[in-house]
């Protein structure tokens, strides 16, 4: 998972990182669909990239990072450590 | 028809957060209004505010903070500290107390959630974003205030909120005290709350000519209602909050009853849109007083509207003076907007709290900084000093609006 996205994640929602695994549906995180699309519109903004109009919103963690990962500037694809060898 | 008791109340305040710092803030006349940057990109400038003392974050959650605009953090916060008074914080306890489907909310804002507009338009027209946070219309909508109320302490009766500038609170007061008494609702958590120090809404506030300039003696000197060097009113950000209950409700639950909400008197000048009218101010007194079954004399503190402009003082004098009669040479006076600022549509029950805080301790708060009054003003205005009252059995607080709304609110001391 994307660790910028993660963080973000946790800077805006207050969550815990031991909460955002790839199955935690969004309502288990307590994000409804007006926070899932706060959340958009700050990634949209913060990677000035446009989303694309899903036809259902995501359920889980993993579905909303696999409809907003493949957009992202390749820097913040990688997960945690990914680019410096330690993991 | 039920008599409506207050067992609660709660404040946030540029001069104190919690009751009981504010209030004691009144007594010394510690101001809490000071000089506040406006940082707008096209005007940089300053003008005098009274900003509240409130960091969010140790209150809400970032998850809670994502849909709450100030004006209902400050009254969640405030309704908190009234809740806990009523002994009625804890939830399940709240709940047997009162049945949450009989417990209602009344709330009073002028701007509402000015602030959560204000950035979203400005992040949208500084080409930040082509379009608005998706929050935006939950967090502006006036009606927001009581919705986080309701959720957060699981209210479901009757709800209402009331926008009449800055006679909103003791609007929603009184209309709330009408609510009980008719039987719509056994208890309604009521007040108003305030949080328009932005950018915009500061600008059309000065084009308007109505604000205090700073005072050579200091900035928070600048508001000074009934002198007759006053310049205009100070912005202030705020909420009160209060809970009312039937008084069979409150006496069978055992709780403290600390006053008796008597009287509500309401009109409108229907004489112009912004300059005050004696006859309407006086109307809603006269009609809060025979509401409260009270005589003018009964009353022996009068918190008043005051808040320092040209006009609106020397009306205000006169209509008191026409409400009052002979018993205006006895009644003492003070606006304690001098303290705390114009909180606009939190300023009914912030100042209700304050009078009834006066009535509890027979403390009665001062007009600060009133050097020399206006000749036109001639009521005894309390000056300077907090002056003790052992005689007060009942006070008066006055709220009146720009577009001519008035709404007067009585009480008398808890007296089964």
């Amino acid at each position: 998972m994307s660790q910028p996205v993660i963080d973000l994640l946790v800077e805006t929602f207050g969550l815990k990182p031991e909460q955002l695994t790839p199955d935690a549906t969004l309502q288990s995180l307590g994000l409804d669909s007006l926070s899932i699309v706060e959340f958009m519109f700050e990634i949209e903004d913060r990677y000035k990239i446009k989303l694309p109009d899903a036809p259902e919103m995501p359920a889980t963690l993993g579905e909303m990072l696999a409809l907003i990962e493949p957009l992202l500037p390749e820097s913040a694809r990688k997960p945690e450590g990914a680019d410096t060898g330690a993991s | 028809m039920r008599r409506v008791a207050v067992t609660g109340w709660g404040v946030i305040s540029p001069a104190g957060n919690g009751a009981d710092t504010f209030f004691a803030n009144l007594l010394a006349a510690r101001s809490g209004l000071a000089i506040m940057d406006v940082n707008h990109y096209v005007n940089p400038d300053q003008i005098v505010a009274g900003r509240v003392a409130f960091d969010a974050t140790e209150h809400f959650t970032r998850m809670q903070l994502i849909t709450m605009d100030p004006t209902a953090q400050f009254a969640v916060v405030a309704a908190r500290e009234a809740l806990a008074q009523a002994g009625l914080a804890d939830a399940q306890a709240r709940g047997e107390a009162i049945d949450p489907d009989r417990f209602g909310i009344a709330i009073g804002t002028g701007m509402g959630g000015s602030g959560s507009v204000d950035a979203a338009y400005t992040f949208m027209f500084e080409g930040r974003a082509p379009r608005a946070r998706p929050m935006t219309v939950v967090l502006g909508m006036n009606n927001g205030i009581t919705a986080q109320l309701g959720l957060a302490f699981g209210l479901r009766g009757p709800s209402t909120t009331v926008s009449n500038a800055c006679a909103s609170a003791a609007t929603a007061i009184g209309d709330a005290v009408r609510s009980i008494r008719h039987g719509y609702a056994d208890a309604m958590l009521v007040g108003g709350s305030e949080a328009l120090l932005n950018r915009g809404t500061i600008k059309a506030w000065q084009a308007m000519q109505t604000l205090a300039k700073p005072h050579p003696d200091g900035a928070e000197a600048s508001c000074r209602p009934f002198s007759a060097d006053r310049s205009g009113l100070v912005l202030a950000e705020g909420a009160g909050v209060l809970v009312l209950e039937a008084w069979e409700v409150a006496q069978r639950r055992g709780a403290t009853i600390l006053a008796e909400l008597a009287g509500f008197g309401s009109s409108t000048d229907a004489h112009h849109l912004t300059q005050p009218h004696a006859p309407g101010q006086a109307r809603a007194m006269r009609l809060a007083l025979a509401d409260a079954g009270l005589q003018p004399q009964d009353i022996g503190y009068l918190n008043a509207h005051g808040t320092a402009t040209e006009v609106g003082d020397v009306v205000e004098s006169e209509a008191i003076a026409l409400a009052f009669g002979d018993a205006a040479g006895q009644l003492a006076v003070s606006s304690t907007k001098a303290l705390h600022g114009h909180t606009l549509g939190a300023a009914g029950a912030i100042e209700l709290i304050a009078s009834l805080m006066a009535l509890r301790s027979k403390q009665l708060p001062p007009t600060a900084f009133l050097d020399t009054p206006d000749p036109r003003c001639t009521l005894d205005y309390i000056p300077h000093t907090a002056r003790p009252a052992p005689g007060l059995r009942a006070i008066m607080s006055n709220s009146f609006a720009f577009g001519g709304s008035n709404a007067v609110l009585v009480a008398k001391e808890a007296c089964a």
